[in-house]
């Protein structure tokens, strides 16, 4: 398996670069105002957009013992008296230019426009409670609570007199039997039913899908609550449920009793859905960050664990990005004011001057590499400009631009195409492959092929590029031109692309060179694309070998076959 | 990476914080640390970086499972490039004193192979007549993949065998290679000295160890990093059914586990996926209790799942020997509460996460509180990696139950607040 060496770096020069360093925090929630405390504590100026309604609100799970309420009248004290701090009310952001280091921040204020310069956003968006009562086929009545009702009636002593005072009395709750739900619905779903089950003449009584206990504490607090009477029916549908005004009556089959199972609770309690703020979407949009299935704000990439966006400078937490309880929305919030700090430093930062560059000439402004930017790291000042700071050097600006116009300073075409002529020009033993392997995994896993595989096809060759959004059509031409048998792409997993896209890219360009060949009379099946893991080696040796003995079906390659004669 | 000892580093920064444990979390903290330019001491008893879930396989089908497995590898490759970083490996930390800092003694076994003389060209792995003698690691380093396990070294037993010294083309292997010290002084210290996987001996019903078709989730994993295939212990080959069966070690009262591992429902789904997807003919079921989410959008894959996977909500008891190499599980349907006895080709099970062996000299020695069930107590329910000492943090599974991205995250948040402490994060106060 030859292999030239990696290419040298260029030994690109440094520069230092200011960086502002107030950050613009979006959401006035708990763990909004815990990345604004710290930040302040550090040096740093906030400016915290906080909605319509300022800051502060309802923790989740307010009635948890897992929540510190002291803890929370301390940060909202030391925010409320901090200086270096700008709340903003009423305001919404409506665009977001520049690039880490140096944003500007646009919001509507009734009517009025305003802008603000900031080094980093922090999106803490808290989450909304939805009640599942319509799933259900439950309709309002003063006996069907909401999991927040119920908390609300504990909360006041009046209504707990009115609702569930007088006599013995059922609660019902329904849980995960409309949703899968998760730890944080099924903690307040226990907890409450504990403190039913504590109240004299009350059984509370839980259906339930799954459990759901993934969360430090809660198989205790399930088994307490057991132990203390609340009684459990875990069922894989939603029951039947009749409901006549107060009256409501619920059927299931219970596997446990082998038998159906009637229910007429006096009172009933439903889940809540737990879902991304209502203006998840409009501040994605703005920022130009993705939302995952659910709506909630990161796409679901391991690479951005745990609060990274595909934005570079943009970064999100807890409740924003999934259904988390506070403390893990806190762990979050301290998370990114340490990517804050990394960013920022103490206001300027020393980057290489640059990953790539652009050739003015050539470049027509035609607006290409700032769409495919996949880290929104190139900007605008009368003709396009690469962020130094936002760059990852994936390499999809270049190999996207129509006119050429960019060249990576550390994989520039010219020594790609050297390295590929180079390769193909080397005699080697079976059929000869180049395999164009992205740095973050094929590439890693080529290495550890050798060690622990030790058989990749021995025609095998290497050249390593910086994602495989970066292997232009012409690289693969390339090496067929100079009679190479076989050439494969390998990628990273869907979802798995550090650059997001660039394994989408390198997929479609594939597609485009293989409908070349094809036309040009080379089989098709001389060019594979496949994704795998940096972690798989031996993975790696399998796609290697069913391509070198697809190659040995084939024969020579026809080019090579004709250069020979 | 700087192997070794401490002396050889000058030091650049007033600052030190030890990590106590490789493993993801260990070396997420001391990543971030360093990149923060506090100099950074890792200590890990293995001799390889990247603990438990540098073992784990990619879980992948078409489409990245989210599993993390593939971010350990990167990050011990990151750490070992960052020159404020020292790993020692094969160590353990001896004792500690405290004063304005943490005086500390590592303890150093012998590394037997020369980092800077190997190769990794696998002879001595190859030629070693005693199995298990060499171990090779997982991960690509700056030092040697290989590592001899005492404990199975003919040399350590009786002295009959020294081939890989003779055998080493580099002449990187010594065996004699003594004992060694490590002291120094750290600001802060950082525990993320990780769990131990559930012994599956400990639940005798399954037979495990018994029969040999009875292989643990641990096992599997490595299997399908190894092979990047399934095949069934007894003969090598494929099988065609397999049943996985959940909470093996967690959630048991009765072994006063009352806790959920919080991993293994998301890792039973993955590779219960990534298997189907290789081959479709491969029917997996998973025996459960309750199904535990993992990460974003967990509803919609649960329900993609449910189209290559079969959930079964029972327990089974005891596994019996069937057919051939067959076992039969026996369960009861949860339709109709109907017992069923169901052959499968093979049977893993989903251990569960169990508190670090070390704990408790670790607490000791540290003076921290571990809790009922033996992983490292906080003391403040909205900051987990706070346990009852100043200057020491909490990271990883050291504090309980996490799976790869928990872990990060909380490592991150050990680090934030470690340098929180020594100063560094108030950079313009």
């Amino acid at each position: 398996m030859p292999e030239v060496e990696a290419l040298s770096a260029q030994g690109a020069s440094m520069e230092e670069i200011p960086m502002e360093t107030t950050v613009l925090i979006i959401g006035g929630g708990w763990s909004g105002m815990k990345v604004a405390a710290e930040l302040i504590s550090m040096g740093y100026g906030v400016v915290l957009a906080a909605g319509g309604t300022g800051i502060g609100g309802e923790p989740p799970g307010d009635h948890s013992a897992s929540v510190n309420q002291k803890a929370l009248t301390t940060l909202l004290g030391s925010v409320k008296k901090a200086d270096g701090i700008e709340i903003l009310t009423s305001t919404s952001l409506v665009s977001l230019t520049g690039v880490p280091g140096s944003f500007r921040a646009r919001f509507e204020q009734s009517g009025e426009f305003l802008e603000r310069d900031v080094g980093a956003v922090v999106v803490a968006l808290e989450t909304q409670r939805v009640s599942l009562a319509e799933a259900y086929g439950l309709s309002e009545d003063e006996n069907i609570l909401t999991q927040s009702q119920l908390e609300h009636v504990f909360a006041s002593g009046e209504e707990k007199d009115r609702l569930l005072g007088g006599g013995s009395k059922d609660v019902l709750f329904l849980v995960g039997l409309q949703q899968e739900g998760g730890p944080v619905v099924m903690e307040r779903a226990i907890e409450s039913a504990i403190n039913i089950q504590e109240a004299e003449g009350l059984q509370a009584t839980i259906l339930v899908g799954n459990v759901k206990l993934a969360q430090h504490g809660l198989e205790t607090l399930y088994k307490q609550s057991r132990e203390k009477g609340v009684l459990y029916f875990k069922l894989r549908e939603p029951p039947h449920i009749k409901q006549n005004g107060v009256d409501v009556s619920i059927e299931f089959f219970d596997n446990v009793l082998h038998g159906p199972v009637v229910l007429r609770p006096d009172v009933l309690v439903v889940e809540e859905a737990i879902r991304s703020h209502p203006q998840a979407s409009d501040v994605a949009q703005v920022l130009g960050i993705d939302r995952d299935a659910e709506g909630f704000l990161q796409s679901d990439n391991v690479h951005f664990f745990p609060t990274r966006s595909n934005r570079e400078g943009v970064y999100v937490v807890g409740p924003a990005r999934l259904s988390s309880s506070l403390a893990e929305g806190w762990k979050d919030a301290q998370n990114a004011v340490l990517e804050v700090r990394q960013l920022l430093g103490k206001g300027k930062r020393v980057v290489p001057r640059e990953k790539a560059k652009i050739h003015r000439g050539k470049c027509t402004i035609c607006l290409t590499c700032f769409r495919v930017c996949p880290h929104g790291a190139i900007y605008w000042d009368n003709r396009a400009v690469i962020s130094p700071v936002a760059c990852q050097g994936c390499g999809i600006c270049a190999s996207e631009c129509p006119m050429d116009a960019i060249q990576l300073v550390d994989f520039r075409d010219d020594q790609i195409e050297d390295q590929i002529l180079q390769l193909s020009a080397t005699s080697v033993d079976g059929p000869q492959m180049i395999a164009f392997c992205c740095q973050n995994s094929a590439y890693e896993a080529a290495q550890m092929a050798r060690v622990v595989g030790g058989s990749a096809p021995k025609g095998l060759q290497i050249v390593k590029v910086p994602c495989a959004g970066k292997v232009d059509v012409d690289y693969i031409l390339t090496a067929f031109k100079a009679g190479v048998d076989g050439v494969l792409v390998l990628a990273c997993h869907k979802d798995n692309c550090k650059s997001q896209q660039g394994n989408t890219f390198a997929e479609w360009r594939v597609e485009h060179a293989g409908n070349m060949l094809e036309e040009s009379g080379l089989e098709k099946e001389r060019l594979c694309f496949a994704t795998i893991a940096s972690n798989m080696p031996m993975e790696f040796v399998r796609i290697t070998k069913e391509m070198e003995d697809k190659l040995n079906q084939l024969g020579p390659s026809r080019i090579k076959r004709g250069a020979a004669a | 990476m700087k192997q070794g000892s401490k002396e050889n580093s000058p030091n650049q920064s007033p600052k030190e914080v030890l990590v106590i444990g490789g493993g993801i979390a260990g070396l997420t903290s001391a990543w971030e640390l360093a990149r923060l330019d506090i100099d950074v001491q890792i200590v890990e008893k293995s001799p390889f970086l990247g603990g438990h879930a540098i073992e784990f396989c990619c879980k992948a089908t078409d489409e990245c499972q989210k599993c993390g497995a593939c971010l350990v590898g990167k990050r011990v490759l990151e750490v070992i490039q960052e020159p404020r970083i020292t790993v020692h490996l094969r160590s353990e930390l001896k004792s500690v004193t405290r004063n304005s800092a943490y005086g500390y003694v590592l303890s150093q076994r012998p590394l037997y192979i020369n980092p800077n003389k190997c190769t990794n060209c696998g002879l001595c792995f190859d030629k070693c007549p005693a199995a298990g003698a060499i171990v090779r690691g997982y991960a690509k380093t700056d030092g040697s993949l290989f590592a001899i396990d005492e404990a199975h070294c003919l040399y350590f037993k009786d002295g009959s065998c020294r081939l890989c010294q003779d055998e080493c083309p580099e002449k990187a292997i010594d065996l004699d290679q003594g004992t060694g010290q490590v002291s120094g002084e750290a600001d802060a210290i950082i525990v993320a000295s990780g769990f131990q996987v559930f012994d599956a001996k400990a639940r005798p019903r399954y037979g495990y160890g018994i029969n040999r078709n009875v292989m643990t989730a641990l096992e599997l994993e490595r299997m399908l990093r190894d092979k990047a295939e399934v095949l069934r212990p007894s003969d090598n080959k494929a099988p065609k059914t397999i049943a996985f069966i959940q909470c093996v070690g967690s959630r048991d009262h009765q072994l006063h586990h009352g806790f959920c591992s919080q991993v293994c429902c998301g890792y039973a789904m993955r590779m219960a996926e990534a298997i189907s997807h290789r081959d479709p003919e491969v029917k997996v079921s998973i025996f459960y209790m309750d199904m535990q989410n993992c990460g974003k959008n967990f509803s919609a894959f649960y329900e993609r799942c449910k189209e290559h996977v079969r959930f079964v909500r029972f327990m089974p008891g005891d596994i019996f020997q069937g057919e051939g190499d067959q076992l039969i599980l026996c369960y009861a349907t949860e339709k109709d509460g109907r017992p069923v006895r169901e052959p499968f080709d093979l049977v893993v099970l989903s251990v569960g996460i169990m508190p670090g062996a070390s704990n408790v000299g670790l607490a000791d020695m540290l003076q921290l509180d571990l809790d009922e069930h033996g992983f490292f107590a906080f003391t403040d329910p909205m900051d987990k990696t706070t346990p009852k000492q100043n200057g020491i943090f909490l990271a990883g599974t050291a504090q309980g139950p996490k799976d790869i991205a928990d872990s990060m995250g909380q490592a991150g948040q050990a680090a934030q607040r470690a340098a929180q402490y020594l100063g560094v994060m108030a950079c313009l106060k």
